[in-house]
């Protein structure tokens, strides 16, 4: 986040983003009322709230001129009930007001000066904070004495360490920023870089820790006052009206029920809010993305797959809908896949290439969906089956290996669990079957020592032996298909050329199709038999390896290969595509490649471009292929 | 493993001196003389003067703190004014109550605070999310004590099911089912607050482990998504939440102060309100003490559970 930027930019639209929240506007509302209430309560038509009239003690609800009753000592509840909202409203508010600005001057020194000053301000507030929160109010209340101020005094204090952190470590995080740097750079004074440059956007900061903290702080005094250590008798104060009401619950229950629900409403409310601040003033609790895949668009008509594919897929499109913008991270992807077969789908950063793996698996994250098209497994819709038989061919006959081996593994079980688990879900084996064939697995993908590393905690191994394990999980049912989504990406390149080769040798062993997305050209010629070359979502080119090597049709697949080193000629200029690929939201109508491509011309950007053939097992995306001439590398 | 625990006690000692001098400074500090505090308005100028003598108040505040905490080291916390007897020796009898209240809210809060947050980011966004949510922050809205008056109402007075108040019964109770049944209400009613915390962070961390890579891979293995979500999210999310509920004590221990009043619970905490009515400092200065210990010593025992969980940690 950039909190600079943020800081000038939230009024507007976050009021925008709050008032979309239903759960924070009913909060808002309810507290506007009891603030209302309480402002004007010298002026509302209530009963006098400390009135006692003994001939009127305990009298019940709706009685004449006390609709809620009397209380013990004959006072009008409901105008107890106002004005003790009142108090219990004022003494949260200044409570709150102390501790946030003692706590954001400590936070702020402490983090702008650093040095020793910081490190005994924030020793002191560790220790503050290592008390149990209510005790330590209670000790201070004990040494001031019982009372309302003091109850609200020490509150405040014990309050003071949850801001000042919190400043600190927001101060620390700017102090690193260009702006503050500037400031200094520019000869401003201390006290100038503190109050113009850095108090402004720790505001944010600040209001939302005084949007989790005021609802305890209310709580926490009115506790006081209920254990008689706050407001003294006769003030009107929930928590000390909820104190002596106990005395009477057995008889008249609703003289310490009634304070104790308007504390609930008034917290409930200030809580509502305070959630809905947070989500507009801090960004990163506004996590879009759910883990669970959403089940495809579902439509009824049935296609036929060409007979000898093991894999058919038609017109797959994959949308994430964010809001109004609708990202096409995948459109009109067709492809086969014979059984056996090996195919690279390459493509740059942001093609579409890892969406198109996650679709074929059912695994694209939320808000992702696939939205159009048809993915045939041996005859059966992997877009129309039930999310239950997708996870029995999940692992089973279509298996995964990621790209990145140190996060793909759970940090906190050991890799024999793991791969234990992908053998006894699908085949039923027990777990003693199941550790003996991890232990081969293992031992397939070239793991030294099989028997004492399957109990290796995932941090234990390095990158290149857990992509093995990744590996060996994929091989572990013997699956027809293998999806390798760049799984060497993360690794150097002496492990790189070891794990393309077992994953070679592996497939071929257990007559597994691959499908090897990569954006690296040069790595997947060796590796395997077909090209399927992505851009913004859509498949420009399609070609047997050696076609593609020695006449790429379509521009940018000539770029990849302009820019793409080879062993062995170091004098090779690399070339690189100018200008980024195009806003999935935003693609330009007719050919997405035109606005960074050579050769495009007037009608490239007007009508939308077809995939056509262009020659033996050779498609292209490219009205002027023909006119491209010879390719020369 | 004993190594870490070593180091981590190790490290305990400048947090407890600082506890100590916090408590001990609160004290020392408060405006008012403590002799006359003791002795009342009527006491002799002699009288006042050999109490200052015994309670060394005319030692410099440095020198004082020394010998307090000398004694403190020794287990000597004083003696208590109203009660006439040692702190350590009324300490003693009433932390047993309290630890068991305390424990016995802390274990039902983790449990349903960890079920819930884990079920609603499960459930993101669905039906159970959001009832859910509303429940906790009704839970997390309430003044404790409030609901603990509710809780007597409903299950004691009108129902008649439980005890309203006390540990044990005065007549044929004190066996093991006896005790249950007085610990039900108040360990609910303090439970309360802390399940609503731990279940909020707990939705939070759950959701965070929910988008990792590895429950993607989980997915990809074909593991059912009750494995996915309630085996390899959710280890990864209690590991996190350990030292998190450890923290919560905090709040239990505080919170037992109101809830011990409410039901005449036997405890520090209603010792604690007792001893400021009657400005018993000796004995206000013991229980905060006792109990801010414990709360340090219960958030090491819940590092130790979190490494235990987390083979990464404590490598380094």
């Amino acid at each position: 986040m950039t909190s600079a930027s943020f800081a000038r930019r939230w009024p507007a639209e976050g009021w925008r983003r709050f008032c979309s929240n239903r759960l924070a506007c009913s909060g808002l509302l309810l507290v506007c009322v009891l603030v209302v209430l309480a402002i004007a309560a010298p002026w509302l038509p209530l009963e006098d709230a400390y009135a006692t009239q003994l001939d009127q003690r305990m009298l019940p609800f709706g009685s004449e001129s006390h609709i809620l009753g009397t209380d013990q000592l004959g006072r009008d509840l409901l105008a107890r009930l106002v004005w003790g909202t009142r108090t219990s409203l004022a003494v949260g508010f200044f409570a709150v007001l102390i501790a946030a600005v003692l706590g954001s001057l400590i936070g702020l020194v402490a983090g702008y000066l650093r040095g020793w000053l910081d490190a005994l301000l924030m020793r002191s507030i560790d220790v503050l904070l290592a008390f149990p929160y209510l005790l330590l109010a209670l000790a201070i209340v004990a040494a001031l004495g019982p009372g309302l101020r003091n109850a609200m005094l020490a509150i405040a204090v014990v309050n003071i360490p949850f801001f000042a952190r919190t400043v600190r470590g927001t101060v620390l995080e700017l102090a690193e920023r260009e702006f503050v740097a500037a400031a200094r750079l520019s000869g401003a004074s201390h006290a100038c870089v503190l109050f113009r440059e850095l108090l402004p956007n720790i505001l944010p900061v600040v209001i939302i820790v005084i949007s989790t903290n005021l609802g305890w702080m209310i709580l926490e005094t009115a506790g006081l006052s209920f254990l008689g250590l706050g407001a003294q008798p006769p003030t009107a104060d929930l928590g000390s009206m909820l104190g002596t009401g106990r005395e009477f619950l057995t008889t008249a229950p609703r003289v310490a029920i009634l304070p104790g629900l308007v504390i609930l409403l008034l917290v409930a409310g200030i809580n509502l809010i305070g959630d809905g601040l947070r989500d507009v003033l801090d960004p990163r609790l506004r996590g879009e993305g759910s883990s669970k895949p959403a089940p495809p668009v579902s439509h009824r008509t049935a296609i036929a797959a060409p007979t000898d594919a093991l894999l058919y897929v038609e017109r797959l499109s994959t949308h994430f809908v964010q809001g109004e913008r609708t990202l096409h991270a995948l459109d009109d992807v067709t492809l086969t896949l014979k059984p056996g077969e090996r195919l690279a789908v390459v493509g740059e950063s942001g093609s579409g290439k890892t969406v198109l793996a996650l679709s074929l698996l059912g695994l694209v994250p939320s808000p992702g969906r696939i939205v159009d098209g048809h993915i045939l497994y041996r005859g059966e819709d992997l877009a129309q089956l039930s999310e239950e038989r997708r996870r029995q061919l999940r692992g089973d006959r279509i298996a995964y290996v990621p790209q990145d081996p140190m996060t793909a593994l759970n940090p906190l079980l050991s890799v024999g669990t793991q791969l234990v688990e992908a053998l006894c879900t699908h085949r039923g084996l027990t777990r003693s079957e199941g550790r003996q064939r991890a232990l081969g697995l293992l031992e397939q993908v070239s793991i030294a020592k099989a028997a004492q590393r399957i109990d290796a905690y995932p941090h234990e191994l390095s990158g290149g032996m857990r992509q093995r394990v990744m590996i060996a999980m994929a091989l572990a049912n013997d699956p027809a298909l293998i999806i390798a989504d760049e799984p060497t990406t993360a690794l150097d390149v002496t492990t790189q050329v070891e794990i393309l080769k077992l994953l070679r040798a592996l497939c071929t062993q257990h007559h597994s199709a691959l499908i090897f997305v990569s954006h690296d050209l040069g790595l997947v010629t060796a590796l395997c038999d077909r090209v399927l070359v992505l851009y913004a979502g859509r498949v420009v080119e399609e070609a047997t390896v050696e076609t593609l090597l020695s006449q790429p049709a379509h521009p940018y697949t000539r770029g990849l290969l302009a820019c793409s080193p080879k062993l062995g000629q170091p004098e090779k200029r690399l070339a690189p595509i100018s200008g980024q690929p195009p806003p999935l939201d935003d693609l330009p109508s007719g050919c997405h490649f035109a606005p960074r491509c050579d050769y495009a011309e007037d009608v490239c950007r007007q009508q939308g471009i077809q995939l056509r053939p262009f020659g033996q097992a050779h498609n292209v995306r490219c009205i002027r292929a023909e006119e491209l001439g010879p390719w020369q590398p | 493993m004993t190594r870490y625990i070593l180091r981590r006690l190790i490290q305990l000692i400048p947090v407890l001196f600082g506890i100590s001098l916090v408590v001990f400074l609160i004290m020392a500090l408060l405006p008012g003389d403590p002799a006359l505090a003791i002795l009342g308005p009527y006491a002799t100028p002699e009288a006042l003067a050999s109490l200052r003598a015994e309670l060394g108040l005319e030692q410099p505040l440095w020198k004082r703190f020394v010998i307090w905490l000398g004694n403190v080291l020794q287990g000597d916390l004083g003696r208590s004014i109203t009660l006439q007897r040692p702190v350590v020796d009324e300490i003693a009898e009433r932390i047993g109550p309290t630890l068991l209240l305390a424990a016995t809210a802390l274990t039902l809060a983790t449990v349903l605070g960890l079920a819930a947050g884990a079920i609603a980011a499960a459930h993101r966004r669905g039906w159970q999310d959001r009832v859910l949510t509303l429940v906790v922050l009704l839970g997390i809205s309430m003044p404790q004590f409030w609901l603990a008056l509710l809780l007597i109402l409903g299950f004691a007075v009108w129902l008649g099911w439980l005890p309203v108040s006390g540990m044990f019964s005065a007549y044929g109770g004190g066996d093991f089912a006896d005790l249950l049944r007085h610990l039900v209400l108040p360990a609910s009613s303090l439970a309360v607050v802390v399940t609503g915390v731990i279940a909020r962070l707990s939705r939070t961390a759950m959701l965070e482990e929910l988008s990792q890579d590895y429950v993607r891979m989980a997915r990809a293995r074909g593991l059912t998504e009750r494995k996915v979500v309630y085996k390899h999210a959710f280890v990864n999310m209690l590991a996190k939440m350990v030292p998190v509920i450890g923290l919560q004590a905090g709040f239990l221990l505080g919170g037992a102060v109101y809830i011990e009043s409410v039901f005449q619970w036997p405890g520090i905490g209603r010792m604690l309100v007792d001893a400021i009515a009657s400005r018993d400092l000796m004995l206000v200065q013991g229980g905060v003490l006792v109990m801010a210990s414990s709360y340090v010593l219960v958030n090491l025992v819940a590092d130790v559970v979190q490494h235990r969980l987390d083979p990464r940690i404590g490598l380094e």
